[in-house]
């Protein structure tokens, strides 16, 4: 139980750490002394808020891909991309490379990042047995990862702006952009609102260790 | 510090507000979901024949230029006939798709007149879609044309039917005074034969298309192209290329939408004109659409031909605008293109055809006429028909050209041969407007195509157009004379100017006739002068086989009239006369064309004579002198030769003209002219023709110019009274006594040195001579014909004594001496008689004529004493 000892939390000190400049202040001054800002233990709602916020995530990633993504307009011919279908014609232009960047930045991260995030919500709000270590590490990489989603996002907005000869070529968003952008946007948020202190709580209520 | 906390009871809420964000993203995916579906569009099916230019996914279905639809995918249709084309309709275009409704495909078109969606050139090909009524249904059939579509509702719509499409298209233009007021939308193949086209005028021109109107193609070119240039008339550049539809706009009523008109391929044609038949026997060269010409305007044209029992029988029709010209007694007749060696004249009708060419009449038109295979002859005595002869055809042809200076009057309808072949000639029409042209004394030339005039000014050449060249053409040279030429009139056509004049200056000449014995080396033309100028020229020479000598006719001209008086002489030019005498030498050279061609010189006598005016002497000297021909013989050892004086005294009186040996080798026969003065004395039949020739004698040389001019001929005159032009000459003169020469015959023993001409001396003077000396028949004396010349003759009477005078006498004697006897110089060498008389000379002692005296042979002494006072009488 050395192990425990170790792991005394601020909390059972009357401890916590003000979330905006980090100053560790006392529980019960309700407000950091510094910036003022609110200071809690723990947020319990956070997990409401990531949970709605990846549902709903959840649910953009069905228009963002079924929808086109952009409009390109190349010699009057309008072509019009999902994400999908705009990797294929990228395999199918033989750019491998570019293609599986872009699947992994549009499809394979913002994917992974819902299903990370249900892993972790899903952990912290159904107790799962996963390791408390597994659990941090892969939520920093979600974290990380997370923005380079925006590479996409960033592609588009850059050719619509450069790209624009009327008739003869020209690239513009379609609908799926806007839900593309609001899926990263969301699971980003769903990321950053949720309190991970939450699921320190839960796992050393389980005693695990592992 | 103090400070109480109430506690606070936190209501654990079970939902944050966070959870509207799902429900909103929820909410609005299904209704994305729900619309996506609703709006998912009607699935159509239609069967193209092929899907040329159809693309899955890219060919767009369009309205009206909206994007009603998108084709999905293509199939084949079980039978393989075909491709059945899906198309996702938009789901607005669902009303639309009935059973009336028509698809077609669209391909993008540039043309000239302008390009049609440049997007759509871009874009690819699009399924054109013309909503119907009807039931609803999902599987069509394409249209295989593009039906007839309005660019709006507005607007009028109208059918146009022609034979030909033309450089027609859908798209091309319909004109108004060449401003585009509608398009051509459509056309297709009605009949076998019959092209209908569906045109499209703008709603604010509609009002211009009346039910009468006429609708014409103003496509590409219209080009005529003559000798006379190219002449191009087009409508807009647009309507070349593309074709063009242009109307006119007369009437009242309005057209309406689906009226329907006829195309004509031309303005003239479109307003129609009059309907006619033509009949011929066969349709050789005559087609339909061949033309008909008046003047060379095309005026109308062969619409139809048909066969019936007895011919062809050609629909044509005139153009409205000539409609007048079609009168009951007009012609119409063939007229192709004229291939000859000299090029080829409306050589375009060798591609286009023989034309119908026309000639109005007077009358009411009528429904048929004859098509008559030439020109007419005589086309309503209009053109002035004129017949020229020339004596050979300087390259005229046939519908050659009559200028009069250079300006096109007529032209030559015929070129034949006359009757006879001896002369070539022309039928020519001259316009009737040109009548007043037509002189009487008119004549025509040939036009050279290339005249050079070259003299001592200068040097110019003239040239003429490629027409005259090819056809020959004819000018008329318009005379001063009054009266005018009527149609059927003769007229000449010379070969030039020089012979026009020269046959016009021939016809007013006086023609006189020559008679001569040989050619006189003349020659038709040769001249004929008057002071060395001519005045007119020789026009013929003929022989004579019954006189064998030659008829010459010469003309003088009218101004020269004058010059043919009764006294009037012609003798021939010889081409140069050299007059070579001991006076001199005195050449005369004719002119040149004289000298040539041999030339006649004619002139005056004086007033008072009377001239042989119808004889061609051989020389003016002969000519003037009027002298008459005589034929005389002479032995054939008479050394006479041409041109040999005759002489009389020792004046010419005439002259040998031509010297023959007859064919008895006996006799000379010369040819003599005796000049016309003396003729009468020299023809008698007593005249006496001697030839003289130098004789050298001691006392001196007789006749001493014979030796260089050769023997002459003498000639004594006659009195007899009766006319002969044929003598036989002698070798010597014969006895020529003067009146009052007294005659006598003086008898001798020998001749001594007596001889003809030996004279009589009385007192030393030269009073008589002897004439002739012969032996008497008994042969024992000389008898000496002598005379005493008149003056002389009271000198001598039957007293008279005669001695001989010749040589010298020398009287010597012992006592008496030496005594020396002479007479002149001229008597000691050529002789001498010496003449005393002793009694005065009466009436009764005259010498009779032959009284005979014995020559003494010296002189006595009285005699010489003997000196009687004579009276003259």
């Amino acid at each position: 139980m050395t192990d425990k000892a170790k792991q005394v939390q601020g909390k059972d000190n009357g401890l916590a750490p003000c979330k905006t400049c980090l100053k560790l202040c006392k529980i019960e001054d309700r407000q950091c002394q510094r910036c003022g800002t609110t200071i809690s233990a723990r947020d319990y709602t956070s997990v409401q808020k990531s949970w709605a916020l990846l549902i709903t995530a959840a649910i953009l990633l069905i228009p963002a891909n079924v929808y086109p993504i952009t409009i390109m307009t190349s010699q009057g011919t309008m072509r019009q991309d999902t994400i999908f279908s705009g990797i294929t014609h990228l395999v199918e232009l033989e750019l491998m490379p570019i293609a599986i960047i872009l699947f992994t930045a549009s499809i394979l991260v913002p994917m992974l990042k819902i299903v990370g995030l249900s892993i972790y919500l899903c952990a912290i709000s159904f107790r799962l047995p996963i390791s408390k270590k597994n659990l941090m590490s892969g939520f920093h990489i979600i974290e990380w990862i997370g923005r380079w989603s925006m590479l996409d996002l960033f592609v588009i907005s850059i050719t619509a702006a450069l790209v624009n000869m009327g008739q003869l070529l020209d690239a513009k968003p379609a609908p799926a952009a806007t839900a593309f952008a609001l899926v990263i946007l969301l699971t980003q948020l769903a990321a950053k609102v949720l309190d991970t202190r939450l699921l320190w709580d839960r796992l050393e209520l389980d005693n695990d260790t592992n | 510090m103090t400070q109480i906390e109430t506690p606070k009871v936190v209501k654990k809420k079970l939902f944050s507000p966070i959870w509207l964000l799902p429900i909103i993203a929820l909410v609005l995916g299904a209704w994305l979901g729900v619309k996506s579906i609703r709006e998912s569009g009607v699935e159509v099916r239609i069967h193209f024949p092929s899907a040329t230019g159809i693309d899955v996914g890219k060919t767009l279905v369009r309205y009206q230029g909206l994007t009603v639809g998108k084709v999905v995918d293509i199939s084949i249709d079980d039978d393989l006939q075909g491709v059945n084309v899906d198309v996702l309709m938009d789901y607005r275009a669902a009303p639309f798709l009935n059973d009336n409704t028509q698809f077609w495909l669209v391909t993008p078109k540039a043309s000239i007149t302008g390009v049609e969606g440049l997007d759509a050139l871009f874009s690819g090909n699009y399924i054109a879609i013309k909503p119907g009524d009807g039931d609803s249904r999902s599987v069509f059939e394409a249209a295989r044309e593009t039906p007839v579509m309005l660019p709006g509702n507005d607007g009028l719509v109208i059918e146009l039917s022609s034979d030909t499409l033309g450089s027609l298209d859908a798209g091309s233009q319909v004109y108004y005074r060449q401003i585009p007021v509608g398009k051509v939308i459509s056309y297709r193949l009605e009949t076998s034969e019959k092209i209908v086209f569906n045109a499209y005028i703008q709603q604010k021109y509609a009002d211009l298309v009346k039910v009468d109107s006429q609708f014409w193609n103003v496509s590409g070119f219209d080009i005529d192209a003559s000798l006379n240039g190219i002449s191009v008339k087009t409508e807009s550049l647009a309507a070349i290329l593309a074709g063009g539809i242009s109307f006119s706009s007369t009437g009242n009523a309005t057209a309406q939408t689906g009226q329907h008109f006829n195309l004509y391929e031309s303005e003239a044609l479109a307003y129609g004109g009059k309907e006619f038949t033509l009949i011929a026997s066969n349709a050789d060269q005559i087609s339909e659409g061949s033309r008909i010409q008046f003047r060379g305007i095309e005026i109308g044209r062969v619409v139809q031909s048909n066969l019936d029992d007895t011919g062809v029988e050609f629909k044509a029709k005139i153009d409205h605008q000539y409609a007048d010209l079609l009168t009951g007694t007009a012609k119409f007749w063939i007229e192709g293109a004229d291939i000859s060696f000299a090029g080829v004249k409306h050589a375009s009708r060798l591609i286009t055809g023989s034309i119908v060419n026309f000639m109005p009449g007077q009358g009411p038109s009528k429904d048929s006429y004859n098509l008559l295979e030439s020109a007419p002859e005589i086309i309503n005595a209009q053109p002035i028909t004129l017949q020229l002869t020339a004596s050979e055809n300087p390259n005229i042809k046939q519908g050659a050209q009559v200028r009069y200076k250079q300006l096109p009057i007529g032209k030559v309808t015929k070129v034949a041969f006359s009757d006879d072949f001896k002369a070539v000639e022309y039928q020519v029409e001259i316009d009737a407007v040109y009548a007043s042209l037509l002189k009487q004394n008119s004549y025509f030339l040939p036009e050279s195509v290339f005249a050079i005039d070259a003299s001592l000014d200068g040097v110019s050449v003239t040239t003429r157009d490629l027409d005259t060249f090819s056809q020959g053409a004819i000018s008329l040279i318009s005379g001063d004379s009054s009266s005018l030429l009527s149609t059927g009139s003769k007229a000449n056509l010379y070969a030039s100017a020089d012979a026009a004049e020269q046959a016009m200056s021939r016809a007013s000449q006086t023609l006189i006739t020559l008679s001569s014995p040989d050619g006189g080396q003349l020659s038709a033309n040769a001249p004929v002068y008057y002071k060395k100028m001519q005045i007119g020229q020789v026009n013929q020479v003929n022989w004579q086989a019954d006189q064998d000598n030659f008829v010459i006719e010469i003309g003088i001209d009218k101004t020269f009239k004058r010059l043919i008086q009764p006294n009037t002489v012609f003798w021939r030019n010889s081409a140069m006369t050299i007059n070579a005498g001991l006076s001199g030498v005195d050449i005369d050279v004719a002119p040149i064309e004289g000298a040539l061609k041999g030339s006649i010189t004619l002139s005056l006598l004086a007033e008072d004579q009377q001239a042989n005016s119808d004889y061609l002497y051989q020389s003016q000297v002969l000519a003037e002198a009027q002298a008459v021909a005589v034929k005389l013989h002479f032995p054939a050892s008479t050394k006479l030769s041409a041109k040999a004086a005759i002489r009389y005294q020792g004046h010419q009186v005439g002259e040998i003209e031509q010297v023959s040996l007859d064919n008895d080798l006996q006799n000379l026969t010369a040819i003599g002219y005796l000049y016309g003065d003396y003729a009468d004395k020299f023809t008698q039949d007593d005249a006496h023709y001697t030839i003289t020739e130098a004789k050298v004698s001691i006392t001196g040389i007789e006749a001493p110019e014979t030796l260089i001019t050769g023997a002459y001929v003498s000639v004594t005159p006659g009195n007899s009274g009766t006319s002969s032009f044929e003598f036989y000459g002698k070798q010597s003169a014969p006895l020529t006594l003067n009146e009052g020469d007294v005659r006598f015959t003086l008898i001798r023993d020998t001749l001594g040195s007596l001889n003809i001409g030996t004279p009589l001396v009385y007192r030393g003077v030269k009073i008589g001579q002897i004439d002739h000396y012969q032996l008497n028949d008994a042969g024992n004396q000389i008898e000496l014909t002598a005379h005493v010349e008149q003056p002389f003759a009271h000198l001598v009477n039957q007293s008279s004594q005669f001695w001989d005078l010749s040589g010298i006498k020398v009287d010597f004697g012992l006592f008496s001496g030496a005594q020396v006897e002479t007479g002149s110089l001229e008597t000691i060498l050529a002789g001498g008689i010496g003449v005393a008389t002793e009694l005065v000379t009466s009436q009764s002692n005259q010498i009779a004529t032959g009284q005979q005296f014995t020559i003494a042979p010296k002189a006595e002494e009285q005699w010489l004493q003997w000196s009687p006072v004579q009276q003259k009488p």
